[in-house]
């Protein structure tokens, strides 16, 4: 990975890989190395997630019954942990996708005043 | 905690195959197998960290990393035993001490009085403005005028002490007597253990006499007989019906002794005495505030009352007026400066344990400063480490708090054996909940005080410096020998106020003691005789009694220098009264000349050594039948005769009612310090005991026969002529001196021993401080006398280095000390708080010890072989 890769990519702002790890869920079960390849590919591999930490997110959204855990075998036939998301997750992706989108709306409009101010 | 090792399982095979199937991932991508690993290993991070990260999802981390600290300090803790033991003890005498302090400050001060709702209990009293001591009780007239005059109060009830004589049951004895109008036990608020309490109709005059017993002495005296109740018990040879009694835990606190026995006001034989307007401030009267109420508005309403008074009975109550205060301040409040001065002291002692212990805190975060750095490469963050080395001390400030809390066990024990007497409440006084709750804080204060700043540094202390550091020789960084250096000077200027305090009350208490009180104790015993009033009523009974003794007494050989006085000096209080001069112009209205009555037998100034100045003194002539004479004080005749010559005017006084006499001056005696060593002598004017006779008093004798055989004799005399005289508070003119310093002695003696400590905590601690730098400067020291620098000049330079610290903490001291001593002032008697030779003495004596601790370790440095220095490595 060069330098200028690294500089391509951000930063998790906190908090947004639950929200990440939920919206992957949505598409159904997923187990953990799946997961993170899901968000690096999906983001075109802007979104830098340092694969490990998605473990203690796992089991934070766990913890909070968003999501729940089978066991299944996975593509290349090991017994794995898949994760799956709840009614509760569902719900709460729901609730802050909401939020998200109106506080990305709100950034945005902050950092382009020009195009309302701009105009005499 | 289930959930937990379910959810963790597999978590290490998880991440295992995660990685696994990266590196598949890339392979498959075209990289080596090599690159594949590194890479998969890049992206997914910190394994370890991750693992860590995902358990502490499911655990309360801190508790976990709490209880890992906690075995962890403990460990190290037992690995360095010797530094464990002196931080431990030092902590625990320090503690200690705090606590046992404090069990006296809140048993003595803070403790709600056990009374029902006590904070709307008020202590009514009158004041008068002329009188230094302000706080005189009300006279019965004035209480009754206050008892149906207000709307503040609930209700009002008086009470003044007495004692009765017991007999019929065993040897006959003198109870101490709490004479009270009926109320006093429903403003109190409390219950009686059996029977009754008062009820209105035993308050009338002319109904029949009843008595409440305490439970002590129904216990002691009455062997806990359940039929004592509704039995009639002999008092001053008088039937008294028992209606109650009072559990042990019941004091009316108005007493510094326990109370034996409770009457209506009305059976006391003085209470015809006590009714007349003239009849003098004795009523202590207690009020319960109504609800609602405040202090300001009861106070309002007796200012009102008061100048209601004053202009109805000009005579006997202008310049007098009646005060409310919570009831607990009137009891404890007089204690409060010299107890708050000693929490203060112990808590310094505290202070400097800390500083001294978190100085060798230091001096071991820089001997550990290897592991630590190890610790900090490892991973652990900062706050990980400061947390860490703070479990530490808060374990040692847990382990002298608990070994503190045994021996403050023991210290109580031993303070309440020399407590002084007339300290209020010091029953009460032990170890419980809420000073077990005050020794909890102080540990964990303590641990933070003196942990704080070593766990600050060795977190922050470099990782290089650190494990370059394991070697031991290399410079310690700025900070944490700026930080020693600081807290040796913290130490001295502690000591430094610590000292002073001590120096100043041990320099008044010397004035004290040495300070004359115008009569000589030596070979003088004392004891105390109290006629039972109901069989010796009239005063031809109380002076042939007393007669009659003094002849026995001076029959015997070796006995003839005896007399008998009310009241001895010193001794249970001083009689103030009014007088006037016959001839002199009428003073205005409010004003009056006040001096100390004193009745006495003619032996009685040959007996206590008061000199005769002019005149002459009392004769066996100046008898009941003879002109009313008076022997006055230089005080007084300084005072009231200023430049003129007493002898032969006339002095118009008397104890009441019998207020209006007119007495001739016959001498004047020398001045005595009656009301207390640390007053100035109060003019006094002494009447023969025959013209001015009481039912009793003290008997005092001047012999070499030895204290034991005195008594012996008194009491031999005594029971000659009743044997049902109880004799009592046998004991040498001495002993009375002492007993009368005693708040003086206890809190200069605990002051001295906190100054004390003081002094060897600051000694160690600067030891410590330079025993260290010489230690560590070794090879630095090596190499100037490898150069040629010469013993003597080492040593300088060493001592140059204590003494910079020294001098440092001296100046802070005193600067701390002049600030802080006047709080002393108000304890100090003919010392100035201020006073220069206890600082200079104070500064010179910590000083010379001071630099004594310096001295040995400058010594060792002196004695450094520079090759060895070279060499050590």
């Amino acid at each position: 990975m060069s330098t200028q890769e690294q500089k391509r990519r951000i930063e998790l702002l906190q908090g947004t890989l639950d929200l990440l790890i939920l919206r992957t869920l949505l598409l159904g079960p997923a187990h953990g190395h799946a997961i993170a390849r899901a968000i690096e590919l999906r983001s075109d591999d802007v979104l830098q997630v340092e694969q490990g930490s998605l473990y203690p997110a796992l089991h934070r959204l766990i913890k909070r019954g968003w999501i729940s855990v089978v066991e299944g075998v996975s593509e290349n036939n090991r017994r794995a942990k898949f994760y799956r998301l709840t009614p509760k997750g569902r719900r709460q992706l729901t609730l802050e996708t909401g939020k998200w989108h109106k506080l990305a709306g709100a950034i945005a409009r902050i950092l382009r005043p020009s195009e309302q101010e701009g105009k005499p | 905690m289930r959930r937990r090792e379910r959810m963790l399982a597999g978590l290490d095979e998880e991440i295992r195959q995660h990685i696994e199937t990266e590196i598949e991932d890339s392979i498959a991508r075209g990289m080596t197998p090599g690159e594949a690993r590194r890479a998969a290993l890049r992206k997914f991070g910190n394994v370890s960290r991750v693992k860590e990260e995902t358990r502490d999802v499911w655990t309360a981390v801190w508790l976990e990393q709490f209880w890992q600290d906690v075995r962890y300090a403990l460990r190290t803790l037992r690995k360095s035993p010797g530094f464990t033991a002196v931080a431990a003890i030092t902590l625990a005498l320090a503690i200690g001490a705090n606590t046992a302090i404090f069990s006296v400050v809140y048993a003595v001060l803070l403790r709600p009085l056990p009374f029902a709702n006590p904070d709307r209990l008020v202590l009514v009293f009158d004041s008068n403005q002329r009188e230094q001591d302000p706080f005189d009780g009300l006279s019965y007239a004035d209480f009754e005028e206050c008892r149906e005059q207000n709307r503040a109060f609930t209700d009002v009830a008086a009470n003044q002490e007495h004692q009765l004589t017991l007999t019929g049951v065993g040897e006959p004895t003198v109870l101490t007597t709490n004479v009270v109008t009926p109320e006093l036990f429903s403003v109190l608020g409390v219950k009686p253990l059996a029977g009754r309490t008062f009820l209105p109709e035993d308050g009338k005059r002319g109904a029949a006499p009843v008595v409440i017993v305490s439970e002590n002495l129904w216990r002691s005296r009455f062997g806990a007989d359940p039929n004592l109740v509704g039995r009639s018990i002999s008092l001053d040879k008088r039937p008294f019906t028992v209606v109650g009694i009072m559990p042990a835990s019941f004091r009316s606190l108005l007493l510094v002794e326990h109370e034996d026995i409770w009457i209506p006001i009305v059976q006391d034989p003085m209470f015809g005495k006590w009714m007349s307007r003239a009849g003098g401030h004795w009523m202590r009267v207690i009020a319960r505030l109504k609800p609602g109420v405040s202090l300001a508005q009861a106070q309002a309403e007796m200012n009102t009352l008061s100048a209601r008074l004053a202009k109805e009975f000009p005579a006997e109550n202008s310049g007098w007026s009646i005060h409310v205060e919570p009831l607990q301040e009137s009891i404890v409040g007089f204690a409060r400066p010299a107890l708050l001065v000693l929490l203060g002291a112990v808590g310094l002692v505290l202070l400097i344990a800390c500083v001294n212990i978190a100085n060798l805190m230091l001096s071991r975060a820089s001997a550990r400063a290897r592991e630590i750095a190890v610790r900090i490469a490892l991973g652990a963050g900062r706050k990980r480490i400061i947390r860490q080395l703070l479990t530490e001390s808060a374990v040692l400030g847990l382990v002298g708090g608990v070994i503190g809390v045994l021996l403050a066990y023991g210290g109580v024990h031993a303070l309440s054996s020399f407590l002084p007497a007339d300290l209020p409440r010091v029953q009460s006084i032990r170890v419980d909940a809420r000073v077990l709750a005050f020794a909890l804080f102080l540990s964990v204060a303590a641990s933070f005080l003196f942990g704080l700043a070593p766990s600050i540094f060795a977190a922050d202390s470099n990782l290089l410096t650190g494990l370059k550091e394991a070697s031991g020789r290399a410079g310690e960084s700025g900070g944490p020998r700026r930080a020693r250096a600081f807290l040796a000077i913290s130490e001295i200027a502690l000591a430094m106020v610590l000292l002073v305090a001590a120096g100043l009350l041990l320099r008044s208490f010397t004035m004290l003691t040495s300070v004359n009180p115008g009569f000589n104790a030596e070979d003088v015993v004392k004891a105390d005789i109290s006629l039972p009033q109901f069989e010796y009523s009239t005063p031809q009974q109380w002076t042939s009694f007393s007669d009659a003794l003094l002849d026995r007494l001076q029959a015997e050989p070796g006995l003839q220098n005896s007399a008998m006085v009310v009241p001895l000096p010193l001794d249970e209080g001083n009689v103030n009264l009014n007088l006037k001069i016959a001839g002199n112009p009428p003073l205005p209205p409010g004003i009056s000349l006040t001096a100390d009555f004193t009745s006495v037998s003619p032996g009685y100034f040959r007996v206590m050594g008061i000199p005769l100045l002019r005149g002459r003194l009392f004769t066996e002539q100046d008898s009941e039948s003879g002109p009313r004479v008076t022997v006055i004080s230089e005080a007084l005749a300084r005072r009231y005769f200023p430049g003129q010559d007493p002898t032969g005017r006339q002095l118009i006084f008397g104890f009441p009612p019998n207020g209006n006499v007119s007495r001739e001056i016959v001498g004047i005696v020398g001045d005595v310090r009656d009301a207390a060593l640390n007053q100035a002598p109060s003019p006094m004017m002494y009447v023969p005991f025959d013209q001015a006779p009481f039912w009793g008093g003290q008997i005092v004798v001047k012999s070499s026969l030895g204290a034991a055989s005195v008594a012996g004799s008194i009491r031999h005399a005594t029971h000659e002529i009743d044997k049902d005289l109880p004799v009592t508070d046998i004991e040498t003119l001495p002993e009375t001196l002492r007993a009368s310093v005693s708040q003086e002695r206890f809190r200069t003696l605990l002051l001295g021993l906190f100054g004390v400590t003081a002094l060897l905590l600051a000694a160690v601690g600067i030891f410590g401080v330079i025993s260290y730098s010489v230690a560590r400067r070794t090879r630095e020291l090596g190499i100037r006398m490898a150069l040629g620098a010469t013993p003597g000049r080492v040593l300088k330079l060493v001592l140059t280095e204590s003494a910079r610290l020294v001098l440092v903490g001296l100046v802070l001291g005193i600067i701390g000390a002049l600030g802080l001593t006047r709080f002393l002032s108000s304890l100090l008697f003919q010392v100035h708080a201020a006073d220069p030779l206890t600082f200079l003495g104070v500064a010179a004596l910590l000083s010379l010890v001071a630099l004594f601790a310096c001295y040995v370790p400058a010594r060792r440095a002196m004695r450094v072989d520079p090759l060895e220095a070279l060499r050590y490595e």
